[in-house]
Parts: C-alpha cells; sequence; structure tokens
C-alpha cells in the first residue's frame, strides 16, 4: 500500500524532472548548460527505467548517453569557440513555423498514443537473467536472434572509427585516396585570417 | 552455452555463504514492517557515509606516512598520537578557509563540479560486497553499472575546468578527460574478462564464482594479465602519479582544481582518495576473490583454518594491499608525458587487452582451468 504510494510519487517526481531538465535543454541559451540539462534528462530517464525494472537498459543509457554521447558534446563545445556564443535569436516567421509543426507533431504523437492499445500485464515479472536473454538473442541466428544487425552495427562503427580518424589525421597521407587534409585546411584558413589581421594568435585560444 | 550453466550452477550449490544486502532486507521486511524497512534505508546512507567521511581522513593520514616512509622522514607526528589528528586539523582548516570563486567563473556551475565529482565514489561504495552480510545492493548488472557511473565521473572535472574560466584549469580539465576516456576503454576489456570467466556481473556472484581460486590465477596468463591492465588503467583514470599529467604542477600550477579552495577543493581531494579506494576494493573483488578466504586446493585442514579469519578482514587485507601497491606506484615511477600517455594507452594496453579477451574466450569455452571447479 505505502510502497504502491511511494513508487507512484517516486514515478511522478522523476517524470516531472524528466520534463523540466528536457525543457531546459531546450531553451537554455548556453550551450554547456544545456548540455547538462540534457545529461540529468538522460540520466533521469535511466532512473525510470530502473523503476520499470529494465536494469540493463538503464546501464547502457547511462554507458552510452551519460557517459559517451553527452562527455562528447561537452569536449566538442570545450575545444571550439561554441561556448562564448549564445544561440541567434530566430526571426519571427521560423519562430512561427516551428511552433506550428511542433504543435502538429504534438497532436499526430497524442493521437498515435490515444489509439494504439498498450496491453497492460499487471503481474509482469522480470526474467531475472536478462543480461544473458539480451546477449543470447544477439548471437541467435534464427528468426528470434539479431545477429546480422548486431554484426552490421559493429561494421558501421569500424566505419566511423576509421573516417573519424581520417578527418583528424594532420599530415597529408601519401598515396592515399581517401583523406580530407584533415588539419590543413583548417591552417590554411588561420593563416589566412592572420595575414589580414583579423584573429590574432592568441585569441582562438580562449 | 553449458559452461556458464555448470558455473553458475556450481555457485550456488557449492557455496557455504548466503550474502544478504541491505537492499535484500529492507525488500524482505517491506511486508511486515516499514519502519524496518525505513531503518535499513537510513542504515545505508548513514553507512555510506561514515565510510566515507572515515576512509577520506584514513587515506590521506596513510598516503602522507607511507610517502613519508619512502622519502626517509617520519610524516605527521605533532597533531595526537603519531600524528593521527592532522587530517582532522587540516580539513578543520579547510572548512574555515574562504569558498573563492573567481569574478569572471560560471558560478553556478563551478559551484556544482565537486558535487558532480564526489557523486561517483559515493555510488561505488554502496555496491562494494565488504563481506557476506555487507553490502547495500547488489545490482544484477554490477559490473555494466560500475562501467556507467565511471564515464560519468569525468563529467565533474570538465566541468570544474571548464567553470573556473582559467587556461590553466581548461588545459588540465581536457586532459584528465582525455585520459579518464581513453583508458577506460582497457578498464572495461579487463573486466569483461572477469564477466567472461565467472558467467555473471553482480558483484557478490563474481566473489562467490572464486571460491575454488581467485580469478587472478584461475584463469591462466589471461585472468593475471586482466589483472595487470586493470591495475594500470585504473590507476590512469584515478590521475594519480606517474599518469597525474591533468594536475601536473610544474606546468599547470593544479590543473582543473586551480581556483578551487576551502570546502570544494577538499571535495576534489576526497573524491580522489575514495575513488582510490574503490578502485582498490574492485579489483580486489574481481581477481583478489574479495571476501573470500584463501583456499588451497583439497588442503582441508588449511582452508579450515583460513575460514576462521572472518570474510570483512579478508576483504580489508586484500584491499589495504591494492592500496598500498597505488601509493608504491607514486614514489616509483616519474610522471609520463602526454605523447607517452596515449601511445601506451591505444599502441600497447589496448591491442594487449582485446588480444587477452580472445585468449580469456578461448579458455572458458575449452574449460581448461588449472583449478577445476569442486563437483
Amino acid at each position: 500500500m505505502i510502497a504502491d504510494a511511494v513508487y507512484t510519487v517516486m514515478f511522478y517526481g522523476f517524470s516531472a524532472a524528466v520534463v523540466i531538465l528536457a525543457l531546459a535543454a531546450v531553451n537554455m541559451r548556453q550551450l554547456l548548460r544545456a548540455a547538462l540539462a540534457l545529461m540529468g534528462m538522460l540520466a533521469l530517464s535511466a532512473a525510470l527505467y530502473i523503476m520499470l525494472r529494465a536494469e540493463f537498459l538503464a546501464g547502457v543509457q547511462i554507458l552510452v548517453y551519460v557517459g559517451g554521447i553527452v562527455v562528447l558534446i561537452v569536449f566538442a563545445i570545450m575545444l571550439t569557440r561554441s561556448s562564448e556564443l549564445l544561440e541567434d535569436r530566430p526571426r519571427t516567421l521560423t519562430r512561427w513555423y516551428g511552433g506550428v509543426s511542433s504543435i502538429l507533431f504534438m497532436l499526430v504523437a497524442c493521437g498515435a498514443l490515444c489509439t494504439t492499445p498498450f496491453p497492460v500485464q499487471s503481474d509482469a515479472q522480470p526474467a531475472g537473467d536478462e543480461v544473458r536473454k539480451i546477449g543470447l538473442a544477439l548471437l541467435e541466428q534464427g528468426s528470434a536472434g539479431y545477429l546480422l544487425p548486431f554484426e552490421l552495427i559493429s561494421l558501421l562503427l569500424l566505419v566511423a572509427v576509421i573516417g573519424g580518424t581520417v578527418i583528424a589525421r594532420k599530415t597529408r597521407p601519401r598515396n592515399q585516396p581517401f583523406t580530407t587534409g584533415g588539419d590543413l585546411r583548417g591552417e590554411a584558413i588561420v593563416q589566412a585570417a592572420r595575414g589580414q589581421g583579423d584573429v590574432t594568435p592568441g585569441d582562438r585560444h580562449s | 552455452m553449458q559452461f556458464v550453466h555448470t558455473i553458475a550452477a556450481a555457485a550456488a550449490t557449492n557455496s557455504t555463504w548466503a550474502p544478504q544486502t541491505l537492499a535484500q532486507r529492507a525488500a524482505d521486511s517491506a511486508p511486515h514492517s516499514l519502519w524496518l524497512t525505513a531503518g535499513y534505508f537510513l542504515l545505508a546512507v548513514v553507512g555510506v557515509a561514515a565510510l566515507l567521511s572515515f576512509l577520506g581522513m584514513a587515506l590521506i593520514y596513510i598516503e602522507r606516512k607511507i610517502a613519508a616512509h619512502f622519502q626517509c622522514r617520519l610524516g605527521p607526528t605533532r597533531v595526537g598520537p603519531f600524528g593521527l589528528f592532522q587530517t582532522l586539523a587540516d580539513t578543520l582548516k579547510l572548512v574555515f578557509k574562504e569558498d573563492f570563486v573567481p569574478p569572471k567563473a560560471d558560478r553556478s556551475l563551478h559551484m556544482l563540479a565537486p558535487f558532480l565529482a564526489l557523486l561517483v565514489p559515493v555510488v561505488l561504495l554502496a555496491l562494494i560486497p565488504y563481506s557476506p552480510n555487507v553490502q547495500v545492493a547488489d545490482l544484477n548488472i554490477g559490473i555494466l553499472f560500475i562501467t556507467a557511473i565511471g564515464g560519468f565521473g569525468v563529467m565533474g572535472i570538465l566541468i570544474a575546468g571548464w567553470s573556473s574560466n582559467n587556461k590553466w584549469s581548461m588545459i588540465g580539465a581536457m586532459r584528465a578527460g582525455a585520459q579518464i576516456i581513453s583508458y577506460e576503454l582497457s578498464a572495461t576489456l579487463a573486466l569483461l574478462v572477469v564477466v567472461l570467466f565467472s558467467g555473471t556481473m553482480s558483484l557478490t556472484g563474481i566473489v562467490l564464482s572464486q571460491q575454488d581460486g581467485w580469478w587472478i590465477w584461475r584463469g591462466h596468463a589471461a585472468g593475471f594479465v586482466a589483472f595487470l591492465i586493470y591495475v594500470v588503467a585504473s590507476t590512469a583514470e584515478l590521475n594519480r602519479t606517474p599518469f597525474d599529467i591533468p594536475e601536473g604542477e610544474s606546468e599547470l600550477t593544479a590543473g582543473f582544481h586551480t581556483e578551487y579552495s576551502g570546502l570544494r577543493f577538499a571535495f576534489f581531494f576526497l573524491a580522489e582518495f575514495i575513488n582510490m579506494f574503490t578502485v582498490s576494493a574492485l579489483t580486489a573483488t574481481l581477481f583478489l576473490g574479495g571476501w573470500m578466504p584463501f583456499h588451497v586446493g583439497d588442503w582441508a585442514g588449511f582452508n579450515a583454518a583460513m575460514d576462521t579469519i572472518p570474510p570483512g578482514i579478508w576483504f580489508l587485507t586484500k584491499t589495504s594491499m591494492v592500496i598500498f601497491v597505488i601509493m608504491w606506484f607514486r614514489w616509483t615511477f616519474p610522471r609520463l608525458r602526454v605523447d607517452q600517455l596515449m601511445h601506451l594507452e591505444w599502441k600497447v594496453l589496448l591491442p594487449l587487452g582485446f588480444a587477452n579477451l580472445f585468449v580469456a574466450a578461448v579458455v572458458v569455452l575449452t574449460e581448461l582451468y588449472p583449478y577445476p571447479l569442486a563437483k
């Protein structure tokens, strides 16, 4: 009885915090604070997963989103000058477009939520060993398994890693067809700007 | 998949231990008495808080004493017997110091960062199995959760460096971030070896799986190499010497916490020491059998003698040994340069970790353990 009440209070508390932090992530005008609000929102939705007894999903959520993606976003903000830049105020017309389309999207989403039946299993018990089941399902070749998507994702990650390395490398490699020139192009831009006196050397590292 | 089941079944039936966590007790008592549940909850909170403050005091004193004896000094001797109250005096001094926030700093983030840094070790303290009956909660995704939370830990440092609005802080934070994110890969690969061996991610399950031999030698060379990789990688994650370039004094003043003073600086300091404890405790739990006593094959008399030592003492002894080794590192190895640091991780530890994981998988699949499970 009281346990149910505590559960309900916790659910609404976490939900309210998630909604508030999501709004903050969108509305904050300082990028780093927006990233922090996003971090809080993702971490608290992991708490909601734990309340639904999906512990593995919660762990992966924190590992991938909070520890990986948000840290990456924070790195990107810190390494560029975007931390000093505030978001531009959009034009009035753009705001109207944005407002109308988001209201329309909300109506579609609400309609879909209202018309879809969600069968609730009131006595749903967690299997207990869900991690092992997920692992076996990922390696299963039959119709119930996910071996092909699993292997495809690893290929995709490999491509992303190699692509990132190619883009980030500083020296232009000889006899290699795939290169963007890396930093060299950026250095050329900075050199040109320095020549015109627009950028002082110390100005770039703030 | 047979091997997984044999190990799990052996751990379940063979076990003379019946571990019970505080969370389990609280859940069991909920139908009878909510006051008891609330009591267990309170006990967990108070216990973790007490452990946190005690460890902070004790580890700082021990570090100073060990450092002093490595350098043929005596260390703190004046405040209290053997200088035992030195840390207390230092903490009091820090409490009364001005809590200074630089005028151009991002005030609220500057205030928030120390709490973020301290959050991770506090959560980890609740997950460590200290003894069969002393553990706040045992998650069935324990290892995954520890890895996830560990990645979260870098945020406090990054935010501290950025919000200070100081170049030294910023460079220190970026170095710390790059270092922690890089070495996390190797540490996770080493943890995966243990998960592979024990067939479970729960920390108590891992301790129980080491009843017939600790993973450091039951897993052939793979267990030992994983142990070495984990100790090196987690020392780097701790930002301790020889991996302390984020706060290299000669280059960066104090790195990410240059602009912190008073109690907020103490928080970073405390977080660092508690992190050292949690890393040592996890090393002991994963590779050295946790609270499991030392047993040798079928020497019944020897094993019975070892069983008379309480599991809590075993855990404490193993953890203190790892802590001593980490402190020993500090006075043995010189600080690495940034390029050496990255070279060590990406060109040495990471390929070694992958190869080691492969070897471990072969060992588990062929069940070629040097000490087979007693069936």
